[in-house]
């Protein structure tokens, strides 16, 4: 009952809250002086008939008020509108580029996982030793150091100069016509991994490897510090006391009694770092040429696409509220004290 | 440890439920049977029994897929796919022309009507006979709603005389025959398209391919890539070495697109950056191109106001400019300066009409003349802010101005809110810096119309100068274009030396076009006349 007050009164906030944002964008993008009309025609050589007929077609001859509730009507509908840069509609675009963006968010977050905490772990029962100066240097430089740059170290060490990964992209382009992807999902991973694809799943993966490592050094830097801290405070307490003194092996105390207490304030910032993963997402899909939302969305700002940049941010923003609650909830389920408050 | 294990578990089931409501990114694509790629452990590096695969980094983007409204740097790739009557050769070619969809034409004596013989038994992509009244319902479609579609304006009606003729009749003279070879506007398109066009105005959006090229549009992934396949029904044939498949992979970082070039991932790259192209200089394997382009750098100078109203003071602005210098730093040295607005190597471009020089004395020697000894006087200077070289020159002038005692405020713009200002009248910027290239292979009825020809509500004529002299010899020039070609560019070329004399604008310099091609390649070649038109896939052919 309690977890469903909780949620019911989440929702209601995340409506004010998207209103809010829809409010914001829409100001902000429709106060940038830019001609929408030679936009949509692809050019600013576009001739004077064309542009009004173009104006009157989008509304852009209405106030701005009228403009907005216009929109938000369609909204309702599940209506983003059309891409002024690709006359798609804008929902199509999102929904076409969001698996590929889910991928490597995921695949990202896994790896930021599977290092992160085991270094966090490392980290503090070694305190004080040298293991635990290298993993704290690591967390300052993967918190620290710029994805685009370390994007860039990544394809010139890798690529270039050991020729382990590929450059940039999903998936080689010759893969087209000798593998096929079967795209049942359109997580590629799985996908081939369903279709038992090996030469494509081996070819994905690959190429998932380094925008998804880029992707992942801010987290790891994060969830290892965080876990160090928690661990720390976790393996000073009298019950590992306790159970050293009986006896136990270090091993079971770390991971068995210590970890299990320490991973609830770790998978708070896990969560919160999946939200900003995907802001994240933006810089790494740039360098790799990843055919996702944000190399998508940093297309239509530079053609001040307002439809697009709409529909990106309040799918951003929903992002940011569902994950911020299935993170309460994950805690909720994880720290029965938090059920009991 | 279960319950995090649980909570991996969690993250899968959730992905997996979110990819089952998104819809499939990509349709699957056509292809024939797998090819058995198992027996070898390194799949992607050996070559696979797959078709002849051309793979081509892009940085041009695709507006739009529509033939009749492109306007923009799609012209990359549409002309690989559509036709038009005429193809206009490089510079210097022996014939100034290659018949395409017509094979022959022929101008009536009065000049007023053009009549194209066109090819038989061609088809469109969708199975449709390219004939004349194709031909009729494409230009009338591109006059009606199409992007460039003003470079028809002089053609009063197209007349379909048989099913293989096509008359254009003209209310003035106009070489018609240098319009229909244009890169924009003039694309002959399968009437079912258009018929589609008209029905639904999204037709084009997810690519489509109704022309009559040599290659089709197998697929398209927006922002990933096109795939192109040969149309194997095409008029011209095909040969050993073509390629079968054209994938044109989308990446708009430069660096990226020659790390792929260089670590194999693409067999073509568009856009090298230029600071690099030393490294491509010294390899053997690459050839560089360095050729004129259809481009150039101009500024404007509003005349509507004092001190830019008089001719002595424009000069005197333009003896400031530091052109080697503006070209090392805005071209890193690949430009030329130029000769009035007219791009080198464009007709009716001529060196004759002169050039300032870079000569501060002569400067202030003018200025005093004018009234405004040792300058004392600002000027307000906007350029397009998305414009990296207008960015790293526009400081220079700057400097250069500050010693002939002119101050500049320079201010960064959208093209858009720039030419809005400029538009403005009286409140207008004293200098608008632009980049500029004429729609078609005429930069007579282009730059030197849309630039400087006055009228009454500007357009893109934004100095506001006004020489009554200057557009009669426009108009001299333009109607003898459709009958006399030497002596219409005679009169253009003295125009153009009105332009230099009376300084309403800057001419900075003309861009060079770059190409690093790989000498592996075969079939390259640069047609300045084209200049969107980077590849030709017809042309090209596959290393043996």
């Amino acid at each position: 009952m309690r977890a469903f007050e909780f949620i019911l009164r989440r929702v209601l906030t995340a409506i004010f809250v998207l209103i809010g944002v829809s409010l914001i964008t829409f100001a902000i993008s429709h106060v940038v002086p830019t001609d929408t009309a030679a936009l949509y025609l692809g050019s600013t050589r576009a001739r004077p008939e064309d542009l009004e007929r173009i104006r009157l077609k989008l509304g852009l001859d209405r106030p701005l008020s009228v403009q907005y509730a216009i929109y938000m009507g369609d909204l309702i509908q599940g209506d983003l509108g059309d891409s002024i840069a690709t006359k798609r509609p804008v929902l199509q675009e999102l929904t076409d580029r969001l698996p590929a963006t889910l991928e490597l968010l995921f695949f990202g977050m896994f790896m930021a996982t599977l290092i992160g905490v085991p270094l966090g772990v490392l980290s503090a029962r070694w305190q004080g030793t040298w293991a635990d100066v290298i993993v704290r240097i690591i967390s300052i430089v993967g918190v620290s150091m710029p994805a685009f740059y370390l994007g860039l170290l990544m394809q010139i060490a890798f690529f270039r100069n050991l020729d382990l990964f590929p450059l940039s992209g999903r998936v080689d382009s010759n893969l087209r016509f000798t593998n096929p992807i079967d795209p049942i999902t359109s997580f590629f991973l799985l996908d081939t991994f369903l279709t038992s694809n090996w030469v494509a799943f081996k070819d994905v993966f690959h190429h998932l490897v380094l925008p998804g490592f880029t992707l992942a050094a801010y987290p790891i830097g994060l969830i290892a510090r965080m876990n160090r801290a928690a661990m720390l405070e976790v393996l000073g307490q009298d019950y590992i006391r306790t159970a050293r003194a009986y006896g136990i092996k270090e091993r079971v105390v770390t991971y068995m009694y210590a970890l299990k207490n320490a991973i609830s304030p770790t998978l708070t910032v896990i969560g919160l770092t999946v939200a900003y993963a995907l802001t994240g997402t933006f810089f790494v899909e740039v360098i790799f040429n990843w055919p996702g939302l944000g190399l998508f969305t940093v297309r239509s700002l530079l053609a001040l696409d307002y439809p697009a940049i709409m529909g990106m941010t309040l799918l951003g923003a929903s992002g940011y509220v569902l994950i911020n609650l299935i993170v309460d909830l994950l805690q909720m389920w994880v720290d029965p004290r938090i059920r009991l408050q | 440890m279960k319950r995090f294990t649980l909570f991996v578990s969690l993250l899968v089931t959730l992905s997996v439920i979110l990819s089952a409501c998104a819809p499939a990114a990509t349709e699957a694509p056509v292809v024939e049977p797998d090819a058995p790629a198992t027996e070898a452990p390194a799949p992607v590096v050996e070559e696979p029994a797959g078709p002849v695969v051309l793979r081509i980094a892009y940085s041009s983007t695709i507006d739009t897929w529509d033939p009749i409204a492109s306007f923009s740097t799609e012209a990359a790739y549409l002309p690989n796919v559509y036709e038009t009557l005429l193809k206009i050769n490089k510079p210097g070619s022996a014939e100034r022309y290659t018949p395409v969809l017509a094979e022959s034409w022929s101008v009536s004596d009065d000049r007023l009507s053009y009549t194209f013989n066109l090819r038989p038994d061609v088809k469109f992509h969708d199975g449709e006979p390219m004939n004349a009244a194709a031909v009729k319902a494409s230009i009338d479609a591109v006059k009606d709603h199409g992007g460039a579609g003003f470079i028809w304006w002089s053609v009063d009606n197209v007349e379909v005389v048989d099913d293989l003729t096509v008359k254009f009749n003209l209310s003035t003279p106009q070489p018609i025959d240098l319009i229909a070879s244009s890169m924009y506007a003039a694309y002959i398109v399968s009437p079912k398209a258009l018929e589609g066009f008209a029905a639904d105005e999204n037709f084009w959006a997810d690519g489509k391919s109704y022309g009559t090229g040599p290659y089709m549009v197998e697929s398209y992934t927006p922002d990933v890539e096109a795939v192109f396949t040969q149309n194997t029904e095409y008029w011209g044939g095909w040969e050993a070495g073509q390629y079968e498949k054209v994938v044109a992979s989308l990446v708009p970082e430069a660096t990226t697109r020659q790390q792929m070039l260089e670590g194999g991932e693409v067999d073509l790259a568009e856009r090298i950056p230029n600071e690099n192209l030393s490294t491509f200089d010294n390899d053997p394997n690459y050839t560089v191109f360095r050729e004129p382009s259809f481009f150039n750098y101009i500024a404007y100078f509003n005349t509507l106001r004092a001190p830019l109203d008089d001719v002595k003071v424009r000069q005197a602005l333009s003896y400031a400019i530091p052109y080697e210098d503006i070209i090392n730093i805005g071209a890193s040295g690949l430009g030329t300066q130029s000769f009035g607005p007219v791009p080198a190597g464009v007709y009716p471009w001529d060196d004759s009409v002169g050039q300032y020089s870079y000569d501060l004395e002569k400067a202030r020697a003018l200025l005093t003349e004018a009234g405004h000894e040792g300058g004392g006087f600002s000027i307000r200077m906007t350029y397009t802010a998305s414009n990296a070289s207008e960015e790293a020159f526009a400081p220079l002038i700057k400097d250069s101005f500050a010693q002939i005692g002119v101050d500049v405020t320079i201010e960064a713009l959208s093209l858009g809110e720039q030419l809005k200002l400029a538009r403005s009248g009286a409140d207008a910027q004293d200098m608008t810096l632009m980049l500029y290239w004429p729609a078609y292979a005429d930069a007579g009825a282009d730059n030197l119309w849309s630039l400087f020809y006055y009228t009454e509500k500007p357009s893109w004529n934004l100095s506001y100068w006004n020489s009554p002299e200057y557009n009669a010899l426009w108009d001299e020039a333009s109607a003898l274009s459709g009958t006399d070609f030497e002596a219409s560019k005679a009169k253009y070329v003295e125009a153009v030396k009105l332009l230099v004399d009376e300084a309403p604008g800057v001419y900075f310099y003309d861009t060079m076009a770059v190409y690093v091609i790989p000498n592996a390649i075969g079939g390259f070649e640069y047609n300045l006349n084209y200049p969107f038109w980077h590849f030709d896939y017809y042309n090209l052919r596959a290393a043996q």
